[in-house]
């Protein structure tokens, strides 16, 4: 069976001939590549209408024809199989000498074309629907043994991580060498991505997988993709952390150059922020853009924040722009959404509305960002009803020859196995000490046990399943071992105790020289995070003191002039950062200090676990665990249980009772609230005290509040 | 002060804003010795800043200044600290002390809890407020130098031509620091008066006849 990968095309009906064509010839194998690959020329960009690579048959160009035109169809035979020769000649492994060591045809595909004389000549081969198996057929690739190399030529897509950094690299074992070796390997585009990349849909597509899966760089590769296609086509590309605004215009840029040997044409593909604020391009959002095409109200953060609350700031915004707007001004032709969880659906609907006629929205979310639970509602929800109650978009089964409108990313390259099921442990509390008030170690758990698989864990044992003891881990499948065989485990990852926070400081600047000095890593290989965010500033002071004191520069990624920038690049300077800015960034070397705060915390437990689950999951290879006092000392017994475990996560899996306890003891409450309950404990100590004294009795006590206290009591179940 | 006590004093002063968390960035101070001999200590990166910043709008000379990452310390806030000292041997031939703020603040939506949270940010985030350079500059150099018009030490404020109002002696880093700190950082200054580092010295006067006659100001400590 060949496996069909739908790009982008501009002829719809011609390619879907040539996937149900080989829907119906099973026997071939191979991959089906339609509208890719595109190969950059002096001239500018050159697309292939669609590429097809086997093992028996070598390399296949299709030229699609639509209509029954067939003019000038040898030159433009010639022309596709001139360019995708030059693109393979350029890599050595397809060569054997000066010659091609793939077998390399081209074929006109006219399947409207009804009355076809045969199969053209023997240079020129033209065919319809019928006879294009007999041509096919006369195709053999005989010595086939460089078909491992075409194909990763081809699903390399791009090479763009490659050669990042310059390093300057004397010892073949130091931490840059890892690093670098690291860095080569997940260049990379798995076959996975590479699809993600291509597939494109006449509608809504949504790309999920866990933060370091690599959807950043596919929604970046995919939009330089679909640019390349249709130029004339209005794209945009938004996403939450301003700090991706320079990723993301970086990425596309260089795999613009890569395939169209062209920079894109950023009038035309628009890299903005989803919130913007006035004061010209550069900062526009989609948001911004929105209000102000339809004439309504614009909030900026603080006045959204004050009409709809902190949290809600941004889809409330949203939601009302959406009810405020009359009728729909479509203005793209494509958005591709990075972070959507981060988004929330109203944004998404303003996507939506802003897009023309097919309603090409593309959006990617990290499924497991902040532990809570599913981060997005599906489709059907998210999107509404049309006038019929129907849903407007709802996706379909999977089909071969159909592109793939719902994609999971299921490896993650970020972080090692140990570093990721370190976070999962901590963050989840799976090996925390139970509690008495809920009666598990459990801090926080998914409704739907089956996010557990979709986010790359296998069950070893139990069952997942309410109430049923579990284990889980990761697999080679999902968490690749050269991610973790680059350094011993507890050189991955290592939880450190201090008796000060001076103590820590000291030892943080030292090993931050080592670091610089000696393991050839560079100052921005490295970041600091303190993971309060109120404290951060001055938390991280003594450290960056001592540093300065040895010579070595540092910052504060803080609020800054420049948000979209997130490491000074080239600067030489090591980034200190609070939670916040953290997001969406990534480092080799990982020092988290005053982890003891995220123990415990006594209104918002989930909250704090969640920032050292952001924290450890920023590391691309290594993390230091730094704090002091008896907290830290509790977290680390937590993590050394998920080691002598093997990293495996066994827990008994909550019930629905027991899960919605774990909701309320542990939700975040607001200052007013966290007030309520402390005036609320007081009155009811003293109370208590007043009773057990004898100075008040239960009869002073107005009768209908004792029978609602006896009431609510009982039905809590704690008479 | 000597030229070593004037670098010995920036060292000191930037590491004791590190530690309390008001330099977001900085710069370690570079030394240059220039062909003629005289000796130039200033900021790394100082030799990236270009005169052609000159009759620019304030938003671009600030742009220009932070990506070419010219300054000594750059505060929380956006705001860029500069300080360069000229000596000739042991004598003190110029300096250019600048307070640049930033001129984007009324625009923050990241994280604005911490912003408003933050002490730091106290006395700058009221949107009356309009952020506008600073620099205090000294040139000994004969041929600049015009009573009244041009007096040797100086203050200049919003970057206005012709604004230079005399001031009685050079500032040694701290007494520059100290200046910023109390009246832009107000809020910051006093509650962290404990922990701030105080170092002493001056330099002499080299203010003249009339100048001392119109309004000016005059460097305490001296």
């Amino acid at each position: 069976m060949v496996t069909t990968i739908w790009g982008a095309t501009n002829k719809p009906l011609s390619s879907q001939a040539l996937a149900e064509f080989f829907e119906e010839h099973d026997a071939y194998q191979g991959f089906l590549y339609i509208g890719y690959p595109i190969i950059g020329t002096p001239q500018g960009p050159f697309p292939i209408d669609a590429l097809w690579v086997s093992e028996e048959k070598g390399a296949v160009i299709f030229n699609l024809v639509e209509g029954v035109a067939l003019n000038g169809f040898q030159q433009d035979q010639d022309d596709s199989a001139n360019k995708l020769e030059a693109k393979f000649r350029s890599h050595r492994d397809l060569m054997k000498g000066r010659n091609l060591a793939v077998e390399l045809n081209v074929v006109t595909f006219a399947p409207a074309k009804q009355n076809l004389d045969g199969i053209g000549d023997e240079t020129y081969a033209v065919c319809n629907f019928e006879s294009l198996s007999e041509w096919i057929n006369g195709l053999e690739w005989i010595d086939s043994s460089s078909f491992p190399s075409l194909l990763s030529v081809i699903q390399s897509i791009s090479t763009i991580r490659k050669g990042k950094k310059r390093r300057d690299l004397k010892r073949d074992d130091s931490r840059g060498a890892k690093l670098k070796r690291l860095e080569d390997s997940i260049a990379n585009l798995d076959n996975r991505q590479g699809q993600a990349v291509i597939e494109t849909v006449a509608g809504v597509q949504r790309i999920r997988g866990l933060a370091g899966s690599g959807k950043t760089i596919v929604l970046a590769l995919k939009a330089a993709y679909l640019h390349a296609q249709h130029p004339d086509w209005k794209i945009a590309v938004t996403f939450h952390t301003r700090s991706l605004k320079d990723q993301f215009k970086q990425l596309i840029n260089t795999f613009s150059i890569e395939q169209t040997n062209e920079e894109p044409d950023w009038s035309n593909l628009h890299v903005i922020h989803a919130w913007g604020a006035p004061g010209g391009e550069s900062r526009n959002g989609i948001y911004y853009s929105f209000c102000q095409s339809h004439g309504i109200e614009f909030h900026d953060f603080k006045s959204a924040k004050y009409k709809f609350g902190s949290d809600k700031a941004f889809e409330g915004a949203c939601d009302e722009a959406l009810k405020a707007a009359s009728t729909a001004l479509e203005t793209y032709d494509a958005i591709l959404v990075d972070e959507a969880q981060d988004l929330t659906p109203p944004f998404l609907q303003i996507c939506y509305q802003m897009l023309k006629g097919k309603k090409r929205l593309v959006y990617a979310y990290d499924e497991l960002q902040s532990l809570t639970n599913r981060s997005l509602p599906p489709p059907e929800e998210i999107f509404g009803e049309d006038k019929d109650g129907q849903p407007l978009v709802r996706f379909e089964q999977p089909a071969p020859g159909k592109p793939k409108q719902d994609i999971i990313l299921e490896k993650c390259y970020r972080n090692s196995r140990p570093v990721l099921a370190t976070a999962h442990a901590l963050g989840f509390g799976i090996y925390r000490v139970p509690s008495d008030k809920t009666g598990t170690g459990l801090i926080q758990m998914f409704d739907q046990s089956q996010l557990w698989l979709d986010v790359g864990y296998e069950v070893v044992d139990g069952a997942l399943a309410d109430g049923q003891e579990v284990t889980l881990a990761r697999g080679d499948k999902t968490s690749p071992e050269f991610l973790e065989s680059h350094s011993s485990i507890d050189d991955l990852i290592s939880f450190v105790k201090f008796e000060s926070k001076d103590e820590q400081a000291a030892w943080l600047a030292r090993e931050i020289r080592t670091n610089v000095a000696d393991d050839e890593l560079q100052p921005d290989d490295i970041i600091v995070i303190n993971p309060d965010p109120l404290t951060t500033r001055k938390e991280v002071g003594k450290a960056r003191k001592l540093l300065y004191e040895m010579g070595i520069e540092s910052h504060l990624a803080g609020v800054d002039t420049s948000p979209d920038v997130f490491f000074d690049a080239g600067s030489g300077s090591i980034t200190f950062t609070g939670i916040f800015r953290a997001k969406g960034n990534e480092a080799g070397m990982v020092y988290i200090i005053n982890a003891q705060d995220c123990f415990q915390s006594w209104f918002q437990l989930a909250t704090v676990r969640n920032r050292l689950f952001t924290a450890i999951t920023r590391s691309k290879a290594w993390v230091r665990v730094l704090g002091v006092g008896e907290d830290m000392n509790s977290l680390i017994q937590e993590f050394q249980q998920a080691k002598e475990r093997d990293f495996r996560l066994h827990f008994r899996y909550p019930d629905e009772e027991q899960r919605k306890r774990l909701t309320i003891v542990n939700r975040d409450l607001s200052v007013d609230d966290q007030q309520k309950v402390r005036r609320g404990a007081q009155g009811l100590e003293s109370l208590i005290a007043s009773l057990e004294a004898g100075t008040v009795f239960l009869e002073d006590l107005p009768d209908d509040a004792v029978a609602k206290l006896k009431k609510f009591l009982s039905d809590s179940g704690k008479s | 002060m000597t030229p070593r006590e004037v670098v010995r004093q920036l060292n000191a002063l930037i590491g004791n804003l590190i530690e309390l968390g008001l330099s977001e960035s900085q710069n370690h101070p570079s030394e240059r010795r220039d062909p003629s001999g005289s000796l130039e200590i200033s900021f790394n990166g100082a030799e990236r800043v270009t005169a052609a910043l000159k009759n620019q709008p304030y938003k671009t000379i600030y742009d220009q200044l932070v990506s070419a990452q010219a300054y000594s310390v750059k505060m929380p806030d956006g705001a860029l600290i500069q300080m360069s000292y000229r000596f000739t041997g042991e004598g003190l031939t110029g300096h250019r002390l600048a307070f640049f703020p930033s001129p984007y603040l009324e625009d923050f939506q990241n994280e604005p809890e911490i912003y408003e949270a933050d002490e730091v940010f106290a006395d700058i985030v009221a949107k009356s407020v309009v952020p506008f350079p600073v620099r205090f500059d000294f040139d000994s150099d004969g041929q600049r130098f015009e009573e009244l018009n041009h007096p040797m030490s100086h203050l200049t404020l919003g970057q206005f031509k012709n604004c230079r109002i005399p001031v009685s002696a050079p500032l040694t880093p701290f007494q520059f620091l100290n200046f910023v700190l109390r009246n832009f950082y107000n809020t910051v200054h006093r509650s962290y008066a404990n922990e701030m580092l105080v170092c002493a010295g001056s330099f002499a006067d080299t203010i003249v006849g009339t100048e001392s006659e119109v309004v000016h100001i005059r460097v305490g400590g001296g």
